[in-house]
């Protein structure tokens, strides 16, 4: 058959990423405009899972967008992928504001509970990334229940040891055990 | 309660976690306000603790992408500028967005950002439908991976319906839609490339909506060349790719420069 057609995929995209990250390093603008649009929705989105106020996160992407300017002359091609050195920051800086805030008075409103059916996967998310989120969900599944509830609402909500205790009403050393021991777990699981 | 349970006991903090262990609670984001800056100091000072950390991001990275994208409202970009001591909007000039050259310095990134809409997951319509205000500037010459020469198929009215951006050593033609409305006839867009006095190849369906990439077979990729027409035709979905072309040409142009 002649021609046939397909959506660029994620290999592609974060190519370019890394590209825009590299020549962002050296200064250029352009690529900077260029890499804004591509990921700023994606990054946005990263930081509204933390903070509750769209004004709030707004106001950390315009910091991360800004760091992203001035660091990305460390980023390394070689050594790591465009989004994820990204994300990381994003998710960085918007954990940083939650924890900066007056009792968490920012903090997205998040039930526990409601992590555990947390619908993962997005119908967008592509080839490889689909894969390694695959692994990691499985290997979250080999963690006893209260690990694994733990862990993913620590991670997709940015609260405390202290927070994550008194919401699930467990003793905090407990918590800190579960989430230590399911760590451990997740990673020897994921090194297999 | 066995060792290992009693190794992670420490509600008091007697038995501090592994750097590991600790490492991977700073990406998780469970350390307080006082031992996240603790351990963001250490990750400055300390090589090996800053890769545990690394390591741990690498691990949760799947989640992060999987996140839905939300798009930010249009006054965050001129903060970044101004922020940056930029003007704040480096405005775009009239006409721009039929003009050849802005597509030829922004194709890549229209592209990729068209493209990394749809991979990324963000809602609603993926291609720019409006000029956003843009940093123009000239494309430094023989910059590859910012800029592939771009071919416009223009429509009969002289605006921009596509852009083509041709990749003949792997075989791609990466096409970027100025989004119209979807064809009330039921017809479907398909593309064809014609070697200069030679008859219409079809290349196979191209979307007025979204960004994507068209695969084009070894035999195909020596017709598109300087000097050939990408053209886009009106056709039915069925029998696609098609023997030759039976519809009204839609947009058309010239590839110039490969």
């Amino acid at each position: 058959m002649i021609g046939s057609s397909a959506v660029l995929d994620r290999d592609e995209l974060a190519e370019q990423i890394g590209a825009w990250l590299t020549q962002v390093g050296q200064g250029d603008r352009q690529a900077f405009d260029a890499l804004y649009r591509a990921t700023s929705g994606a990054l946005l989105g990263v930081c509204m899972r933390v903070l509750a106020d769209r004004g709030d996160a707004e106001e950390v992407l315009q910091d991360v967008y800004v760091t992203v300017w001035g660091k990305a002359a460390q980023f390394d091609r070689q050594r790591a992928r465009g989004m994820t050195w990204l994300t990381t920051i994003a998710r960085n800086r918007a954990i940083d504001r939650l924890r900066a805030s007056p009792a968490s008075a920012l903090r997205a409103d998040f039930d526990i509970v409601e992590t555990l059916s947390d619908p993962a996967p997005s119908p967008a998310s592509q080839a490889e990334s689909a894969k390694e989120r695959v692994r990691l969900d499985d290997c979250l599944q080999e963690l006893e229940p209260r690990g694994q509830i733990l862990i993913r609402t620590a991670f997709f909500s940015g609260q405390t040891y202290e927070e994550l205790a008194s919401r699930s009403g467990s003793p905090l050393g407990s918590v800190k055990s579960w989430i230590r021991r399911g760590l451990l777990q997740l990673r020897a699981c994921l090194e297999r | 309660m066995n060792t290992t349970s009693d190794r992670y006991e420490d509600e008091s903090g007697q038995v501090p976690p592994s750097d590991d262990v600790r490492a991977g609670e700073y990406v998780l984001g469970v350390l307080d306000a006082d031992a996240r800056r603790q351990a963001q100091a250490r990750v400055l000072n300390d090589p090996t603790f800053a890769r545990l950390v690394e390591a741990w991001e690498e691990r949760f990275s799947p989640w992060l992408l999987q996140l839905e994208a939300i798009a930010p409202s249009p006054q965050v970009w001129p903060r970044i500028r101004t922020q940056l001591g930029w003007a704040p909007v480096e405005s775009a000039k009239p006409g721009l967005w039929n003009s050849v050259g802005f597509w030829r310095g922004a194709s890549a990134l229209a592209a990729a950002a068209a493209v990394a809409a749809i991979a990324i997951g963000l809602r609603g319509p993926v291609t720019p439908t409006a000029p956003p205000p843009v940093v123009v500037q000239t494309q430094p010459a023989g910059d590859e991976s910012a800029a592939r020469p771009v071919t416009v198929l223009a429509r009969d009215d002289g605006s921009t319906g596509w852009i083509a951006s041709i990749d003949v050593a792997r075989g791609k033609v990466a096409m970027v839609p100025v989004p119209t409305p979807a064809e009330a006839s039921g017809l479907v867009h398909e593309l064809w490339v014609i070697p200069q006095g030679q008859a219409p190849i079809s290349l196979g369906f191209v979307s007025n909506e979204k960004a994507h990439t068209i695969d084009v077979p070894a035999a195909v990729r020596r017709a598109l060349g300087v000097g050939a027409t990408l053209a886009i035709t009106l056709e039915r979905q069925a029998g696609m790719p098609h023997a030759a072309p039976t519809g009204p040409v839609v947009a058309k142009g010239g590839i110039q420069q490969i």
